[in-house]
């Protein structure tokens, strides 16, 4: 089975719909006039150079903060009016990966996992277990389940946190840097997961990353974020023979070109430039 | 706000009031729901109880120690020392009980919460249950606030008991008073009403006072570690100014 990939997706079938975003934070301008769509069922990977606002954009979806101006639909509903109860109906059906993992440090692993079934589902004991070592096991660690977080490393944290945005099984998974810190053999496992949960349940993905080798192997399309506005959209294997001064300079590492990273501090810009353009 | 404005400390200071009211009022607001997760304020109490227990019963031990001996003397003065009894009870239960274990209390459990609900805050934790739709004001900042309303009287108690039990080993076992005098003098003027339940009111208000300041700070830390040891001093300090601020007040409106 193949998803269908949507350049831009028509209104309609788009579950993430961002118009016109404009944010500032502090002084920085992050997003002025973002346009972003998300098709149903696709695996949409976001790049952009470090501190662009791809977390922000993130968090704008899920209604964490607020823009300046501009709408964010997800699902059909406007995330920037929704009142704070229909907020977290809607969140229920989303799952969120932290940058940080922000795993709850009272818990253990298993617990951890359990968290959100254990506030939103009246769930008998035995099938709640077996839903969540279903969970670990899919992110290979089954074995850590009575491990507190402070004893795993970081990429065991990752891979538990993951575990726990899928556990009630969300209509809409948002994945902030999922793949940093993991070894490639958990990276792959970590790639499948999110390829059998997109393919098989047809769950909605949205993925921040700057491994273009992992989001070629499962994105359907990529969206190039840069000075707060999307700057070049399509399939990963398009994009990067795409031949825009964007993506040259991003998937090309130059340090040239029309993005600007960060404040106007020539030598540190450029050494950002090296660092998000990780090829 | 004007950004001068927002510099001066005075204002700041009452800007921070007004924040720490609403926080107050938010917090009320999600005390319903935090029904919910009554094991978790269950779990909150104990902590709160276990952590201050030793400390608050060994200060409760040397204060009525102490306060027997001052008093002693002061009494021989006037050839009332078998007052001694009364006057270590009233002084407990009015004034040094509910006073010294909040301080106690601000500073060994307060401190805690502040470091906690903080790092909670600062490795998004917070957040993180936000998306999972639970409420962390219902969730952490409620039950933590309930647990100091509740731990507070008891632990008030628990000083009060030791403090009179170090003021009997002062005055009966060393000084020699009466063991009968010292009981039955104190049993026959301290009055439920005007002294214990007076003590227990205000136990009850610091008990807020402390775990909504601890709590309000914890929540509102600057998310760094610096931030976090900055808000953990200011718990103590303005608990402390607090609890004796309204001390005052309280004892003015109840005698
Ligand atoms: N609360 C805030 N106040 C002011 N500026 C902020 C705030 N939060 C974030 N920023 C700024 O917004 C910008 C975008 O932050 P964001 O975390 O969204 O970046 P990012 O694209 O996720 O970067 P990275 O790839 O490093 O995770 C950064 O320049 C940051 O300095
Ligand atoms: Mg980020």
């Amino acid at each position: 089975m193949t998803v269908a990939v949507a350049e831009s997706g028509s209104p309609s079938d788009a579950l993430v719909q961002v118009r016109d975003l404009r944010t500032r934070l502090g002084a920085k301008l992050i997003f002025d006039g973002l346009e972003l769509a998300v098709p149903r069922g696709s695996v949409t990977a976001i790049m952009g150079p470090s501190g662009t606002g791809k977390t922000t954009l993130l968090r704008h979806l899920t209604g964490q903060l607020r823009p300046d101006a501009g709408s964010v639909r997800v699902d059909g509903e406007e995330v920037t009016t929704l009142s704070r109860r229909a907020l977290f109906g809607l969140r229920e059906r989303i799952g969120y990966l932290f940058q940080n993992s922000a795993l709850l440090t009272d818990f253990s692993v298993f617990e951890n996992v359990a968290f959100p079934l254990r506030q939103h589902a009246r769930l008998p004991e035995e099938l709640l277990r077996n839903i969540v070592l279903t969970k670990l096991q899919a992110v290979g660690l089954r074995g850590a389940a009575r491990l507190m977080p402070s004893e795993l490393s970081g990429g065991m944290a990752r891979r538990v946190a993951l575990a726990r945005a899928i556990v009630f099984d969300p209509m809409l998974i948002l994945y902030d840097e999922p793949f940093v810190g993991l070894d490639p053999i958990a990276l792959n496992q970590v790639l499948r997961l999110i390829r059998t949960l997109n393919r098989t349940l047809g769950i909605t993905s949205i993925l921040v990353a700057h491994e273009l080798a992992a989001i070629r192997q499962v994105a359907d399309s990529v969206c190039l974020i840069a000075n707060g506005k999307l700057v070049a959209q399509g399939a990963p294997d398009e994009l990067v023979h795409q031949d825009s001064p964007w993506t040259r300079q991003f998937f090309g590492g130059d340090a040239d070109g029309p993005v600007p990273f960060h404040y106007p501090a020539p030598d540190y810009a450029t050494e950002l430039g090296f660092a998000g353009a990780r090829p | 706000m004007n950004a001068n404005l927002r510099r001066n400390w005075l204002v700041q200071g009452i800007a921070s009031v007004g924040d720490c009211g609403l926080f107050f009022v938010a917090v009320l607001g999600a005390l319903p729901k935090s029904l919910r997760y009554w094991r978790e304020t269950c779990r909150q109490v104990w902590f709160v109880g276990a952590m201050s227990l030793v400390i608050v019963m060994t200060c409760g031990l040397f204060v009525g120690m102490v306060m027997a001996l001052q008093l002693y003397y002061t009494l021989s003065i006037f050839g009332g020392t078998a007052a001694l009894g009364t006057v270590v009870a009233l002084s407990l239960f009015r004034e040094l009980g509910p006073v010294i274990t909040a301080l106690l209390v601000a500073g060994r459990a307060g401190t805690a919460v502040t470091a906690e609900i903080g790092l909670m805050r600062a490795t998004d934790q917070l957040d993180a249950m936000g998306m999972m739709a639970v409420d962390p004001l219902a969730y952490v900042a409620s039950p933590r606030f309930l647990a100091g309303l509740i731990a507070m009287p008891l632990l008030a108690s628990v000083f009060n008991a030791m403090g009179i039990f170090g003021g009997h080993l002062v005055g009966v076992t060393w000084l020699g008073l009466d063991n009968g005098t010292f009981w039955g003098n104190m049993t026959s003027t301290v009055s439920l009403h005007k002294d214990i339940l007076d003590g227990l009111y205000k136990s009850i208000v610091f008990g807020g006072v402390v775990s909504l300041i601890a709590v309000f700070q914890g929540y509102t830390a600057p998310p760094t570690s610096e931030g976090v040891a900055y808000s953990t001093t200011r718990t103590v300090v303005f608990s402390s100014i607090v609890i004796l601020a309204f001390d005052f007040v309280m004892t003015a409106f109840m005698t």
